[in-house]
């Protein structure tokens, strides 16, 4: 829910300097290691944007993929853990931010 | 009416970033060793707190942000144990973030170490910075061996993992091994302490860690 009210006051705040009536799609990339449910923040956000100039607005989320990789090996790797088959430690790589990429607005 | 768009770069979490930065250098400026105090309703968190003050007695003066969604029964019980503290309702919010604690801090410029105990919950609270030198996340047997291995991330950025009521293991059908494997393959720097608080188990590793993590911190504060 927090971060669904961080996009909604970003978005209208953007919203309201450009001088926009209305938003009608906001694009959003979501970290993987955030864990954040798509489905449920896109309902948050349907719930937050009400009453807004966001309202009924479309959200697109995509996701960003940490980069996660052995640090002996060079290895790659889709969830992150401790320690390499090789016995080297992994280091992840981003997938932990949200971040606003495009807000479309009518003028 | 046209349409326009923006393109546009901006992070939900900068605002928490900013703030936990803020907290960083207020502590770091009074040389105060923070805690970040992590894990489920009922894992023992403010018990871990109440017996850590009782054990360090004089040694170093401990405070505590308890981030309770309602209610100051955590606030009445670290009182008794000479802990200065502050309760934080965070309402419908089911972690602490930064700007919780900003609030909360300007209170404990005089303490020596600040335990800022999060909202019960496995989730939330690892994306929200706090501003603290430790993470420590305590799980307990009685929420299942799978409970490590379902919650990875907690795990992975945590600096001390403890597993308590592990004398309840047996009782639960839990197997104490599993978590602690799980554990491991998550985390390979973090110690992880079993413990059982009400018996007093695995509370001198826990304390020779935690004077240790303070020493250190201390020390990179210039205290």
């Amino acid at each position: 829910m927090s971060f669904a009210q961080s996009l909604i006051d970003n978005v209208v705040r953007i919203a309201e300097e450009k001088g926009a009536k209305k938003v009608s799609k906001v694009v959003v990339e979501i970290g993987k290691l955030l864990m954040l449910n798509p489905e449920q923040l896109k309902f948050c956000y349907e719930v937050v944007s009400k009453g807004t100039i966001a309202e009924n607005s479309e959200l697109e989320l995509i996701e960003v993929k940490p980069i996660i990789k052995c640090s002996i090996c060079g290895k790659e790797y889709d969830t992150p853990f401790a320690i390499c088959d090789c016995g080297g430690v992994l280091t992840v790589e981003g997938g932990k931010d949200a971040v606003i990429k495009k807000i479309e607005m009518e003028i | 009416m046209h349409k326009i768009e923006a393109d546009v770069q901006i992070s939900l979490l900068e605002e928490n970033r900013k703030y936990a930065g803020e907290n960083r250098e207020f502590l770091r400026e009074h040389g105060v060793v923070s805690f970040n105090l992590m894990g489920a309703t009922g894992s023992g968190k403010t018990m871990l707190i109440e017996k850590t003050a009782d054990k360090i007695g004089e040694k170093y003066r401990i405070g505590a942000i308890l981030g309770d969604v309602a209610g100051d029964d955590d606030f009445k019980r670290v009182k008794k144990h000479g802990v200065k503290a502050k309760m934080v309702n965070t309402g419908k919010e089911c972690h602490l973030d930064a700007h919780f604690i900003h609030h909360a801090i300007e209170d404990f410029a005089d303490v020596d170490v600040l335990f800022m105990e999060n909202v019960g919950n496995l989730v939330c609270p690892v994306d929200f910075d706090l501003g603290e030198d430790y993470r420590i996340v305590m799980v307990s047997v009685t929420e299942g061996d799978d409970v490590i291995r379902k919650h990875p991330e907690i795990f992975r950025l945590a600096d001390a993992i403890i597993i308590n009521k592990i004398s309840l293991a047996d009782a639960v059908e839990c197997d104490v091994d599993t978590m602690i494997r799980d554990a491991k393959r998550l985390n390979a720097r973090a110690p992880i302490i079993k413990m059982d608080l009400k018996k007093e188990i695995g509370i001198e590793e826990w304390i020779e860690w935690f004077v240790d993590a303070v020493e250190r911190a201390k020390k990179l504060k210039g205290v």
